[in-house]
């Protein structure tokens, strides 16, 4: 689905969309209510090992919009209006963004999240990722360190400000000539420890590259990060708060979100591991009991319901023990935590000595 | 089969008058007369109940039970006389029965037979007296019968009449026979009668006079019947029939219809007689899911004499009306009721939901689902309906089919591609030169609402089977993948 945008890729695009209109015109011809069947894909069940049938890039059923339920009907009725604005978009090579396709209707969308969720079924439906229908999005993360790229032929270079941080760019399908001398990629969960990293100057003294999605990753973020790991080859490693959230952000860089299932294959990143923060790092790093900050009740559930995603079990199952431990503990932290005894301790002693015990593991 | 009270005991032997009529297949009469007797002390009220159906047999009367207490042992010393004749005796048998006696040792006590010269005839009489006002009784049995006339009975005539002793020679007479109308047959079903019942119960609005400054035709009401019936034992069949009316007034506030009331009465009758609410009717009722129907239920409440159905923002102008009937049908033969029939929930929902979906299968935009009416808001029609149900739905009338269409047709006419539009219009059964958007938008816009409403209908008869696969974790799949923008939390899914 990814790769650059070419005439003949937009050519295609149009193409399934005329398929689309056509099949539509023909079922309400025949006096069908039904209008059109979106697969439905999954990254995960909580099922067992054994009971587990996810299938990765394979559609797990389909949902049919018909006339006869008033929710199909609001979800065609924005559907239909994205796909008319896409339409427009690619006749006319431009691009958009989510949020401009939302003020084009806004007392119909309602809501931004009305307008992503038709993007994504419209995705599905064609085929194809987001960028194909040159929809994107506002680009939320950072990146610095020892890397230089070139955007739609405008170059970026981070190495002569290793600890500046730069914009991960937009239309990720126009990243070029990717050069790097680092030796890792280091993902940071915070724009916070991203600062930190920046003011210890961590890539002047560290030869890696440092991301931050700021929290949940937008897709140009994931996309820009995949693209890296499989063209430098680079290791990746993750850096999380020790919490339910943490750890869901996590996942998501290394297997995908729900929501954009369907695109799993193009944004996730199955080689990132994870740095920490780990439940235990509280005893090797000897954290005060005042950093540590009981579980909700909200947390421990959101907990329990992480640990029974089928993935963890099958690929990750010590990141399992690592979180049983943390419910176990009943209490969680976050990075900064780590900054109690001395505020570069992340970047002088915690990091460089995960990251050089995992280079040595991977050797 | 127990009765605790005069007016129970009194339904019974009407219900069993009717039913021996109804099994003889002829025109009858089912007569009631009050006489007051004068030489009595106290006063007494003579009862007679009679009709011209088949002969009555001994075990219609031999096995009802009366209780030993309350207000009717005071009232009614328990005889009843029976006078029965079948078509080919050549007598009227007589006799008497003590129904405070217990069943068991209860015996009749023959009396006098009737000779009847040769003459055929059928039918029984059933004569009580009892200590009550004879006004009383009059507007009790005047009630009844105005009940009773919602299930139409064809082959029967029904009177009430009263000597007003107080004034000698007076007389007053209620002749509940009414015209049929020509639709009306023996032949039709008793469905058919049902809903034409119904239909004239609604015109009269329960009394006596129709009302011709709300209703001046049959025109204004709509209806609908449904009927189930299952296997009881290897005569007998429980049969549940209901009937559903609408009416739509002009002026709601200048009706007979209280004002602010849009309330639906459900009469209920087993064995063709009125019957109070069972919790087994109720159940049912709040059992069904009305929202196919474009309806919203707030409660079901029991009256005793009928249900209350009571709708959220039901408009005043728009009515709803509904009937259910229960009753034993023997197959092979005539036989008198010697239990009292059953209700049972799940074949009363089957019939109401039956005559609904009947309902709406002849009256095409009524009656909706909470969805179509919604989806279909640009047809005339259903924005007619709208305007009287809008309000039901707590949302505001949403035009989806134009913007639906108007997409659509967006989609054709504004791809570059004339190989297309041409393909597409030809589809639509338009003509290359018909290509204005607001021809293609209408052309559209109409095959949008013929097929909601075609496959609204066609639902009803199947289960909805859920389109998605993974329903339960549909609404967990659509939170913005970028949960950051939207303020929503990611780790809800």
């Amino acid at each position: 689905m990814a790769g650059n945008l070419g005439r003949s890729e937009r050519i295609d695009i149009m193409r399934k969309i005329r398929e689309l209109t056509r099949s539509m015109i023909v079922e309400l011809s025949n006096g069908s209510s039904k209008m059109i069947a979106i697969d439905r894909f999954k990254n995960y069940c909580i099922n067992s090992i054994e009971n587990c049938c996810c299938r990765f890039n394979l559609s797990e059923g389909k949902e049919i919009l018909t006339l006869q339920r008033e929710s199909h009907v609001r979800r065609l009725d924005v559907l239909l209006r994205v796909l008319l604005i896409i339409q427009q978009l690619l006749r006319e090579n431009r691009h958009s963004s989510k949020r401009d396709i939302y003020y084009m209707h806004p007392s119909v969308f309602t809501d931004q999240s009305v307008v992503d969720r038709a993007i994504n079924d419209i995705c599905i439906l064609l085929q194809c990722s987001r960028h194909n229908l040159n929809v994107v999005s506002v680009g939320n993360g950072l990146v610095m360190g020892w890397l230089r790229f070139a955007e739609a032929g405008r170059r970026s270079d981070c190495i002569k400000k290793p600890n500046s941080a730069h914009s991960i760019p937009v239309q990720v399908e126009e990243v070029t000539d990717i050069a790097s001398p680092a030796n890792y990629i280091l993902v940071v969960e915070k724009e916070s420890v991203f600062q930190r990293l920046a003011n210890d100057h961590f890539c002047s003294r560290n030869r890696c590259i440092v991301i931050s999605g700021r929290g949940y990753p937008d897709v140009p973020t994931r996309r820009f990060l995949r693209l890296l790991v499989d063209v430098l080859a680079l290791p990746a490693f993750c850096l999380v708060d020790c919490d339910p959230y943490g750890f869901d952000i996590l996942t998501t860089y290394r297997f995908g979100s729900m929501q954009m299932a369907y695109d799993a294959k193009y944004l996730r990143i199955p080689q990132l591991h994870w740095l920490g923060a780990f439940a235990s790092d509280s005893d090797t790093y000897n954290l005060p009991q005042q950093c540590l900050i009981p579980l909700t009740l909200e947390d421990k559930r959101r907990t329990e319901a992480l640990l029974l995603r089928c993935y963890l079990r099958r690929e990750v199952p010590h990141w399992r023990l690592e979180l049983e431990s943390m419910l176990q503990r009943g209490v969680k932290f976050e990075i900064e935590a780590l900054s109690v005894h001395n505020i570069s301790f992340l970047s002088e002693e915690y990091l460089p000595s995960k990251i050089e015990s995992e280079l040595t593991k991977g050797k | 089969m127990e009765f605790a009270s005069l007016q129970d005991l009194c339904l019974l032997l009407i219900s069993s008058a009717i039913r021996r009529c109804i099994c003889s297949e002829r025109l009858c009469r089912l007569s009631v007369l009050l006489q007051r007797s004068p030489a009595s002390d106290p006063p007494l009220v003579r009862i007679s109940i009679s009709d011209t159906g088949l002969g009555s047999c001994i075990e219609e009367f031999q096995n009802l039970k009366c209780p030993v207490e309350g207000i009717l042992a005071e009232t009614w010393n328990g005889i009843v006389y029976v006078r029965t004749t079948n078509i080919c005796d050549k007598e009227i048998s007589c006799y008497q029965l003590n129904l405070k006696e217990n069943v068991t040792t209860r015996k009749p006590i023959l009396l006098p037979s009737n000779i009847k010269h040769g003459v055929k005839f059928s039918g029984t009489e059933v004569c009580l007296s009892v200590s009550e006002s004879i006004d009383v009784l009059l507007e009790e049995f005047n009630c009844f019968f105005q009940k009773i006339l919602v299930l139409k009975v064809p082959n029967i005539a029904m009177e009430v009449m009263a000597d007003g002793q107080d004034v000698p020679g007076s007389r007053n007479d209620a002749v509940f026979l009414e015209k049929f109308s020509p639709s009306s047959s023996f032949a039709a079903s008793t469905l058919d009668h049902l809903k034409f019942g119904l239909e004239s119960y609604v015109l009269r609005h329960g009394s006596s006079l129709a009302c011709d400054s709300c209703f001046p035709n049959r025109d204004n009401l709509r209806s609908g019947g449904g009927m189930v019936c299952e296997d009881k034992h290897k005569t007998t069949k429980l049969v549940v029939e209901a009937a559903v009316v609408t009416t739509e007034i002009s002026n709601p506030t200048n009706n007979c219809f209280r004002a602010g009331c849009s309330n639906t009465k459900v009469l209920c009758f087993k064995d063709f007689a009125p019957c109070s609410i069972s919790e087994a009717l109720l159940k049912a009722l709040t059992g069904i899911d009305w929202k196919r129907y474009g309806l919203a239920l707030e409660c079901a409440i029991d009256q005793r004499s009928h249900a209350l159905l009571k709708w959220e923002h039901m408009p005043l102008s728009f009515h709803i009306h509904i009937v259910v009937h229960c009753y034993d049908k023997h197959v092979f033969e005539a036989m008198p009721l010697l239990q009292k029939t059953r209700f049972d929930k799940k074949l009363i929902r089957k019939a109401v939901k039956l005559a609904l979906d009947d309902f709406k299968n002849k009256h095409a935009g009524v009656l909706l689902s909470a969805d179509t009416l919604k989806v279909s808001a640009c047809s005339r029609r259903n924005q007619e309906q709208l305007l009287k149900l809008a309000s039901i739905f707590h949302l505001q009338i949403s035009k989806f089919a134009p913007d639906l269409a108007k997409s659509i047709a967006g989609l054709v006419l504004y791809s570059s591609d004339m190989d297309f539009k041409e393909e597409c219009l030809a589809i639509l059964g338009l003509q290359p030169h018909q290509s204005e958007g607001e021809i293609v938008g209408e052309n559209i816009k109409n095959k949008i609402i013929s097929a909601i409403e075609v496959n609204d209908r066609r639902q009803q008869g199947t289960k909805e089977v859920a389109p998605l696969l993974f329903e339960g974790r549909h609404e967990l799949q659509f939170v913005d993948d970028e949960c950051d923008e939207d303020g929503l939390d990611p780790m809800d899914l």
